[in-house]
């Protein structure tokens, strides 16, 4: 259980659970927090972020056991929720060569969450993007039969430390060449739905993907799978409803 | 007593066999039929409906609705002791009678069930119909008309016939859409500059523009007072109001900030002299 505490390294304050006994002020890049006790049953909840856009609710409650969770979410709700789906442009083309496998860590955006624990329930309160130029969309495909997905392009990283805090987290992603001949990849569009988001400190992970670039009949593809990375980071609450997604395949150009 | 009463009716005859009991008994079938049929459709609005979409969800309450309604009538005439197969053969010659009596009608009804059977637009999507000048979200395709719910919120009906022979343009069918508008710079700005702060601007300020596919800028004209520019933009489908009505506005601005012209119409007129 943590209380308002801060990261040694920043002014911001820290995923995790806070009490809400009381009053409650939380710090985000470009976002202020404020939880208000304005009587014996309610709570108002205060945000701004930095372009004065102001969110205020009122939180009836039941019982003084009330907790809040900040944090990391899927960038799937800014500016508003209209696919499952994210395009991940990388900053630098990767060639695999015939029948090889390489595996890359990369930046991918991250939405923020704030969740009400009541009865060790989660629900969904608000959820925020502190660099809402990260929060864009493109189409995959054509106008007609396109899939409409999150843009963004990303940068490699190093590990899984290397995520830059409440703006993006590190995914491992792993590509495997069966082709006989070599492949570029400069991109990837998967449902990021079966991607469960951790969390330790300010920091971010998301649950890999696995990319195999197969033939089938005499069409090549690029099948993409999520993969559960393994961490004693905190298992992030889901925002959205439980959505069952199928795997993706990505056409090869 | 009633069942004196009830005696006393099945003996009053109004035509033929016709008695003012089996007329009641009748009403009562018609009756219960009529408001069993309303309860079906209600709960099925209620518990089931919302599952489905919206045009199924409507054709399947018009069936329930209209199923019971026949069940109903069926034993209204059965308890009225009206042979029905005589109805069958005099109702075939009399089908064909107003049949060229009511085309309009028939066709309507025609074009309704083959609107539902095609579905070139589903209950609930924006469409336009360029013939008619109409443009709105599909409320509902009827029996003999469907119904239009135009953007200022009034609601037009259109006959099935003319509904189904026009052309239809869907305005939801495709996941993306595109935007576009029309800005005129002096001739002394630089072009690249121009549309450099213009997309960075679009950026920056519209969300819901589609990275890829980028924007795009044509030079669409060298024009009388200006060089035209023609931005194209995509967005998501249902975001056409992010997207179009803002995005002169945006660079409008963007230009403003930047110090680029954007002309007056003018003329420069020579004189003789010179």
């Amino acid at each position: 259980m943590k209380t308002m505490s801060n990261d040694s390294e920043n002014i911001f304050s820290n995923y995790g659970i806070y009490d809400l006994s009381d009053n409650l002020e939380l710090f985000l890049p470009n976002t202020s927090i404020r939880f208000q006790k304005i009587s014996d049953n309610a709570f108002s909840y205060f945000r701004e972020n930095s372009e004065g856009k102001i969110i205020e609710k009122i939180i009836p409650v039941k019982s003084d056991d009330i907790k809040i969770e900040l944090a990391p979410i899927r960038p799937l709700n800014h500016p508003a929720r209209r696919t499952n789906y994210v395009f991940l442009k990388f900053d630098k083309e990767i060639y695999l060569s015939e029948n090889s496998a390489a595996s890359i860590f990369v930046h991918c955006p991250i939405e923020i969450g704030i969740f009400l624990i009541h009865n060790s329930n989660h629900e969904s309160l608000d959820c925020i993007t502190c660099n809402p130029l990260t929060s864009r969309f493109g189409l995959y495909g054509t106008p007609d039969t396109g899939t409409l997905c999150k843009y963004a392009k990303v940068l490699l990283a190093s590990d899984y430390d290397d995520s830059i805090s409440y703006v993006n987290g590190v995914m491992q992603i792993v590509i495997e060449n069966t082709l006989s001949f070599g492949q570029t990849i400069s991109k990837v569009i998967f449902p990021i739905t079966d991607n469960s988001l951790y969390y330790d400190k300010s920091k971010t992970i998301l649950d890999g993907i696995k990319i195999t670039m197969k033939k089938r009949a005499v069409v090549n593809i690029a099948d993409v799978k999520t993969t559960s990375v393994e961490t004693d980071w905190v298992l992030s609450p889901t925002w959205e409803d439980g959505t069952t997604n199928t795997t993706l395949e990505m056409g090869l150009e | 007593m009633p069942l004196e009463f009830l005696q006393s009716l099945s003996e009053m005859y109004i035509v033929g066999e016709l008695t003012v009991l089996s007329l009641l008994i009748g009403g009562v079938i018609m009756a219960g039929g009529i408001i069993l049929a309303k309860i079906a459709k209600l709960l099925f609005h209620k518990y089931y409906a919302p599952s489905l979409p919206k045009d199924t969800a409507q054709n399947i309450s018009k069936l329930i609705y209209f199923g019971i309604l026949i069940i109903s009538f069926l034993g209204f005439t059965s308890s009225q002791g009206i042979d029905l197969s005589g109805i069958m053969v005099a109702g075939g010659i009399f089908a064909v009678v107003i049949g060229f009596a009511t085309q309009s009608v028939v066709s309507n009804l025609i074009s309704g069930l083959f609107l539902m059977v095609e579905k070139p637009a589903k209950h609930g999507d924006t469409i336009e119909l360029p013939d008619m000048g109409i443009s709105g979200t599909l409320l509902d395709v009827g029996t003999f008309s469907s119904k239009i719910r135009r953007f200022d919120g009034t609601i037009t009906r259109i006959p099935n016939d003319k509904f189904f022979t026009s052309n239809i343009r869907s305005l939801t069918l495709s996941t993306v859409r595109r935007a576009d508008v029309m800005v005129g710079i002096s001739y002394e700005s630089d072009i690249e500059h121009a549309i450099s702060v213009m997309r960075h601007d679009i950026f920056e300020n519209m969300p819901f523009v589609l990275q890829i596919p980028e924007p795009e800028f044509r030079i669409e004209e060298l024009g009388d007072s200006s060089v035209n520019i023609h931005v194209y933009v995509w967005h998501p489908r249902d975001d056409w109001s992010q997207v179009q009505p803002v995005l002169l506005t945006i660079i409008k601005k963007s230009l403003d900030k930047s110090g680029i012209e954007i002309p007056y119409p003018q003329r420069v007129i020579w004189t003789g002299k010179d």
